[in-house]
């Protein structure tokens, strides 16, 4: 039984703005209130609820991949020292596993979406994240490009299509979906992509990226999967690809769509030399089309390493920077690739791209539907939210960085017009209560009586940078998991996963396929349930509403 | 730069029309390897199988695996860093001098028509061994097929892989990635994990005598390792888990013997392309699991006072 009073609290799911007020906690649920056991004494201080990221890329086959392709990066990275409560481990672009949940939790974030996930290395992944202490977690399975299912679309056989996906989210043990550059990863195969989403995918008459986009939305809708597609567009990254962009959101009004890291699919012009800033452009239509959320996949100078299951736009950016690079297909399924990358502000690209991840965060004016991500570690690594957060917070600030960039920059952007400056309330939304209301996650993002007692405390600052970076307690599950800086107890987190239902007769179509196309034996495809430590089964009970 | 481009075999089985095998002799080292993913399949691209194929095979001397390749290309022992960079000019169209392709054993002839042929192809894929990455030139050997199979890109679809082997070495290598972040040669004396190879790989820290106790698990470097490491592996305190009797475990101070994973113990064991596979025990075995001893161990070490360092901090500042 624990008592937190004193305390600003911020919990914008329940309305509460910065009020006074005591938030009680026992058996790892806020409740009404509690007799005894631990007070703490949050005067001057404000209470949030626990982070949560929609997108991020901490576990599985390519973030592993990634740690083994840049061990330059680790040897500079913070260390984390082997201690009774701690394993060891390392910080940086791509940290271990550990490490993860100890700088996720001191940040105040409790619960993360790992964002892309194959069904073929499931297992690695949960492996992974069971050695990830202390934050809940949740998977989106990769299907843009699955060709079991692109099959079946070629033929329209939709219904078919339907069960298998809901049949491989259930095998693969995950939370929801993910298409990324859809039809595109299938034709990289042969060192193609897909940049046009109404013409037909290398290798298929039909089935378009366009199709997949509209039918996997569908699909999820029909699921009542809790959270929607989650969309990496087509043409990410590439100079005018907001044409794109609109025109794949246009495919999706009547179901809902989560758009993964807007900001690298948001740009004008026709090359490298010309390219703009189109956030403008891309609110005005995401404003009035409430079947959408985004988050924001926003871009901070410094080193990065981007990875993604995009593997065509990693070749050419393989090309273009002349860096080392990983490349993953995984049969029948999705790519990955792997180039590690440094944004810098002098050059003329990486500034818009920076401005472009603060526009749209400043630019679409519902907090519930834009999220703060940086795509970790594509932008920015998630431990440099808070210098986000500093920056929505102060247009003054923002004005002095847009000075310091390429006076060609200028012209290009938006940023220095705009005078929004986030509130500690609005903080509290794109963090927490957005994230965890898109995701589904009812006992997730808020602090009422019921809801799981994930809450970070923070010394209240004038700097926002200070104030997020460094909490001053974070509790997960009612237990004081992080207190001024230090680790206090590391307990494992949950996992969450989704069991739609299918037509059990799906196996019969699914196994002869699987046996011809695959490479290992049907039975060893799914991911045994024991093998997913802490798991949930969430519920698959969203109605569209008409 | 190259880095690494690859795939998991499935799209090997399903795509690729032109398979390279260098350094490494897979009929008799990795014996499904040409039955269940590469040159027998069909696959779904590849209807005819075999016939829709072309297998290279390039090696310093004539192994079991010539039989099945269309072309056999013999280079000198500890020239293979030479035909590839050869190649890597070749295939950006630059000259290439004719007496230094032949001190290589082969004909410049020969290079170009390889060449031709990986660019024409839809899908190719190199499979190299231990003939290429622990023969002189060692991993610049590695790096360079690497890259080559980066550079075809520009052309066609191109993907390179390390033929490994030797039980589970892929699962160990993604566990110390996850756990530490390296992939081997991990240091952890400082509380926190180094990386050096050449300074703490297993072999260099066994022949320069720095350990004083060692715990071996599924290896057997006593029968692998220079003179001088097996040498430190008997004069220090060490402790062997294996199923069964071994060079190492006959030198060992202590072997606890265990039962075999994938027989008598369930568990995952990682194909060469890094694809997770469930073990699942068919037989039951007396002895504990290497799981289970291991716990053991890690319980009862819990048990006495340990020396630690101080709390880590988050407040570091620097991430």
């Amino acid at each position: 039984m624990l008592r937190i009073t004193g305390g600003k609290v911020y919990d914008p799911a329940n309305g509460i703005n910065g009020e006074v007020r005591d938030i009680c906690i026992a058996d790892g649920k806020v409740v009404a209130n509690v007799e005894g056991g631990r007070t703490i004494d949050a005067n001057g201080m404000i209470v949030f609820p626990g982070g949560v990221d929609i997108h991020t890329h901490v576990a599985g086959a390519a973030l592993n991949f990634a740690r083994a392709l840049t061990p330059e990066n680790q040897r500079v990275a913070a260390k984390f020292l082997h201690t009774k409560e701690t394993r060891m481990g390392i910080g940086g672009q791509t940290p271990t596993t550990f490490a993860t949940g100890y700088l996720y939790a001191g940040m105040g974030y409790t619960t993360v979406v790992e964002a892309a996930v194959p069904v073929l290395s499931a297992k690695h992944t949960h492996e992974e994240l069971r050695d990830t202490p202390i934050v809940d977690k949740a998977c989106c399975l990769l299907m843009g490009n699955n060709e079991l299912v692109m099959d079946l679309l070629e033929v329209g056989e939709y219904e078919k299509a339907k069960h298998i996906v809901a049949w491989l989210i259930s095998a693969a043990k995950t939370y929801g979906i993910k298409a990324v550059n859809p039809g595109g990863v299938a034709a990289w195969k042969f060192g193609k992509d897909a940049k046009q989403i109404h013409s037909p995918i290398d290798g298929y008459n039909k089935v378009n990226p366009g199709m997949i986009i509209a039918n996997l939305a569908k699909i999820c809708d029909e699921l009542g999967l809790p959270h929607p597609m989650h969309l990496h567009c087509n043409n990410l990254g590439v100079p005018g690809n907001v044409s794109t962009t609109l025109e794949t959101m246009k495919l999706l009004e009547g179901n809902r769509a989560h758009m993964a890291h807007l900001q690298f699919h948001a740009y004008g012009g026709d090359d490298w030399h010309t390219m703009r800033s189109e956030s403008v452009q891309l609110a005005e239509y995401f404003n009035t089309h409430p079947n959408l959320t985004c988050d924001a996949g926003a871009v901070l100078f410094g080193n990065a390493v981007t990875i993604t299951a995009d593997g065509p736009w990693q070749h050419l950016l393989y090309q273009l920077t002349g860096r080392k690079w990983g490349n993953l297909d995984v049969e029948n399924e999705t790519g990955c690739g792997i180039v590690p990358y440094t944004y810098k502000g002098s050059n003329l690209v990486n500034a818009v791209q920076w401005a472009v991840g603060l526009e749209l965060l400043l630019l679409i004016n519902d907090p519930w539907r834009i999220f703060l991500t940086t795509d970790h570690p594509n932008g920015a690594c998630f431990w440099r939210y808070p210098e986000i957060i500093h920056l929505l917070m102060h247009a003054d600030i923002r004005r002095e960085r847009v000075r310091a960039l390429p006076e060609a920059a200028l012209s290009r952007i938006y940023l220095a017009d705009l005078d929004r400056e986030y509130t500690l309330y609005e903080i509290a939304i794109i963090t927490s209560a957005g994230p965890a209301r898109a995701l589904g996650m009812k006992q997730k993002g808020h602090l009422g009586v019921g809801a799981d007692a994930d809450i970070a405390i923070y010394n209240q600052n004038p700097d926002g940078e200070l104030m997020f970076r460094y909490p001053r307690y974070v509790l997960k599950g009612g237990e004081v998991a992080v207190e001024e800086g230090e680790i206090r107890s590391v307990k494992d987190g949950h996992e969450f996963v989704c069991q739609p239902s299918y037509d059990a007769g799906i196996e019969d179509y699914l196994k002869p396929v699987f046996q011809q196309q695959y490479t290992m034996s049907f039975e060893n495809y799914p991911v045994d349930a024991e093998r997913v430590h802490g798991m949930q089964i969430a519920e698959c009970s969203y109605q569209k509403t008409t | 730069m190259g880095g690494k481009v690859s795939c998991t075999l499935g799209e090997v089985k399903n795509r690729a029309d032109f398979i390279l095998y260098w350094g490494g002799n897979p009929a008799e080292c990795h014996p499904r390897h040409f039955t269940k993913y590469t040159i027998m399949q069909k696959g779904k691209f590849l209807p005819e199988g075999r016939k829709g194929r072309t297998m290279v095979l390039v090696d310093i001397r004539e192994t079991m695996s010539v039989k099945a390749a269309d072309i056999f290309l013999q280079v000198r022992p500890g020239k293979d860093f030479e035909v590839v960079t050869a190649l890597r000019a070749l295939v950006k169209g630059n000259r290439v001098d004719t007496a230094l392709v032949e001190e290589t054993g082969l004909k410049l002839e020969q290079l170009q028509d390889l060449v031709d042929r990986m660019k024409r192809c839809k899908f190719g894929v190199i499979f190299f061994g231990m003939g290429l990455s622990m023969t002189r030139g060692k991993h610049m050997n590695s790096a360079a097929v690497l890259t080559l199979a980066a550079e075809m890109n520009a052309f066609t679809k191109f993907v390179a892989m390390p033929m490994r082997g030797h039980g589970n070495v892929a699962g160990a290598d993604m566990v110390l990635r996850w756990t530490t972040g390296y992939p081997f040669g991990v240091n952890l004396c400082r509380g926190f994990p180094r990386f050096n190879p050449g300074e703490f790989s297993t072999v260099d820290l066994l022949v320069r005598g720095d350990i004083d106790a060692a715990f071996v698990l599924g290896a057997d470097p006593g029968a692998t390792m220079p003179q001088p490491g097996i040498d430190t592996l008997a004069r220090v305190p060490t402790i062997v888990l294996d199923p069964k009797v071994t060079h190492t475990s006959k030198l060992a101070r202590v072997h606890i013997t265990t039962s075999v994973t994938g027989i008598s113990s369930p568990g995952t064991a990682y194909r060469m392309d890094e694809v997770p596979l469930p073990l699942r025990p068919v037989l039951k075995s007396p002895y504990p699991s290497d799981e289970e001893v291991v716990r053991r161990i890690i319980a009862a070490v819990d048990k006495k006072s340990a020396w630690l360092p101080k709390p880590a901090t988050m407040a570091s500042g620097v991430m």
